[in-house]
């Protein structure tokens, strides 16, 4: 077997040569060489050879580390487009399930604002009585009667017993009886006794040339509906709701535009 | 006569100019071909060899570089008329290699190129960039010193210089080492 040529001694040589690297003249002495000198001529080849196999070699490796580095910037390119696409899924959930817990809360809320809702009747008494507020201090004193005076403040307190009490005490000729049937009427009627407070309201109503007859429709027309006399309360009520300068016509038309005073089936 | 082929039913290229680029070099057509059909290799890969897609990448990879090995020696003469199918067959023959063999066996002809890439690999990274700058891409010593951070084309071709002469050792020592009779 023929020993491998040693190069190592020619490379400078061959490199420079083989590289364009020498003067003309040092090429035309080096090509002279190698035509007079085998060994330098088989050298020559066997670099040749091996510089081939090297760009073989290079052009192999390079393709090789082109690919990895695609590869690498493509595995970038997916990961990024991945992470966008699952930020973009992640935002769309949340906003799907804000617009859904937004329409559920909506749903309900035009829920409960919509469904038939049936007071009870103490719940639709509450709602719709509007009490007479009584006579303030100013007012009792212009009266000049103490004991209407002392009724109006247990009145204006709370103290329903105390203020009838106080009201029984003051004597027809002490105030007018229209005021008296009234404000007896409007306490009992406060104090939770309707069926008492019609009889006084009635006659407040009655009174001829009363101021208080208007106000004391309207106390007698809740006192019917409390009591459950509903065709005579819807007449009394409408009554007030037709007088413009009664005080409380906006009130009973409220209660007429329901069905609360209508007989139930 | 005109031959065209298709990759991936977009890209079109005549036959023999592909060959001529990849011979004289010019990569670009594989790398393309990587790029545009990397996705569709490795679900091929998955369904056909249970490849994770890591795996699948390297595979393709691999075998482009064996088919660019095959123009470069000559062994490929003739462009496959559907280069995809041909590519999977190697694919899939890589593969049965790998499964029933543990070694690599070079080819005769082929042999004494794979012992220098064996050797080439050895080679510090730097150098292999410059051998490859240098005899692959054929830049001039003025551009590998600019590729490379070089102060001058002088230091580029000290550097490819040395680097050679590394190689080169490497690669006589391994024919000394084969070979004990002579030297």
């Amino acid at each position: 077997m023929t020993p491998p040529i040693d190069l190592r001694p020619y490379l400078d040589e061959l490199e420079r040569f083989a590289d364009g690297q020498m003067s003309e003249s040092e090429q035309a002495a080096f090509e002279l060489r190698m035509e007079q000198d085998e060994q330098l001529s088989a050298a020559y080849e066997a670099y040749e050879r091996f510089t081939a196999d090297l760009r073989w070699v290079a052009g192999h490796e390079t393709l090789r580390h082109r690919l990895i580095g695609l590869d690498k910037r493509l595995d970038q390119r997916q990961q990024a487009l991945t992470r966008i696409q699952r930020r973009r899924r992640r935002t769309q959930v949340r906003w799907t399930v804000v617009a859904g817990v937004l329409a559920v809360l909506l749903g309900l809320g035009i829920w409960l604002w919509l469904r038939p809702h049936t007071m009870s009747p103490d719940e639709a008494w509450t709602y719709y009585y509007t009490p007479e507020p009584g006579l303030s201090k100013a007012a009792t004193r212009k009266k000049g009667n103490t004991l209407l005076s002392e009724a109006m403040l247990q009145y204006r307190n709370g103290q329903y017993p105390e203020a009838l009490q106080t009201m029984r005490r003051i004597s027809e000729a002490g105030l007018s009886p229209d005021s008296l049937y009234y404000y007896t009427g409007v306490v009992l009627l406060r104090q939770g006794d309707a069926a008492a407070a019609r009889s006084y309201l009635v006659r407040a109503s009655r009174q001829p040339g009363s101021a208080l007859t208007g106000k004391a429709l309207y106390h007698l027309g809740m006192a019917q509906w409390r009591t459950g006399l509903l065709p005579q309360a819807q007449t009394t009520l409408r009554t007030v709701a037709a007088d413009s300068r009664n005080p409380y016509q906006r009130q009973a038309r409220k209660l007429l535009r329901t069905k609360l005073l209508q007989p139930q089936p | 006569m005109f031959f065209v082929f298709v990759i991936s039913g977009a890209v079109t290229q005549p036959l023999a100019e592909t060959l001529t680029h990849l011979r004289v070099g010019n990569q670009t057509f594989l790398i393309k071909f990587y790029q545009e059909n990397r996705n569709l290799f490795a679900r091929w890969a998955r369904r056909q060899h249970q490849l994770e897609p890591a795996a699948a990448h390297e595979l393709l990879r691999t075998v482009l570089v064996e088919f660019y090995d095959q123009v470069a020696d000559g062994r490929l003469t003739k462009l496959p008329p559907d280069l995809r199918a041909y590519v999977y067959g190697m694919a899939a023959q890589n593969r049965q290699t790998t499964q029933t063999e543990t070694d690599i066996l070079p080819a005769a002809e082929a042999g004494r190129r794979r012992r220098l890439l064996g050797l080439f690999t050895q080679l510090t990274t730097d150098c292999q960039q410059v051998l490859m700058f240098f005899y692959f891409r054929g830049y001039n010593f003025e551009k590998v010193a600019g590729k490379m951070g070089f102060a001058n084309a002088t230091v580029a071709r000290l550097q490819k210089s040395g680097c050679l002469r590394r190689l080169y050792d490497l690669h006589l020592r391994t024919q000394q080492a084969a070979s004990p009779a002579g030297s």
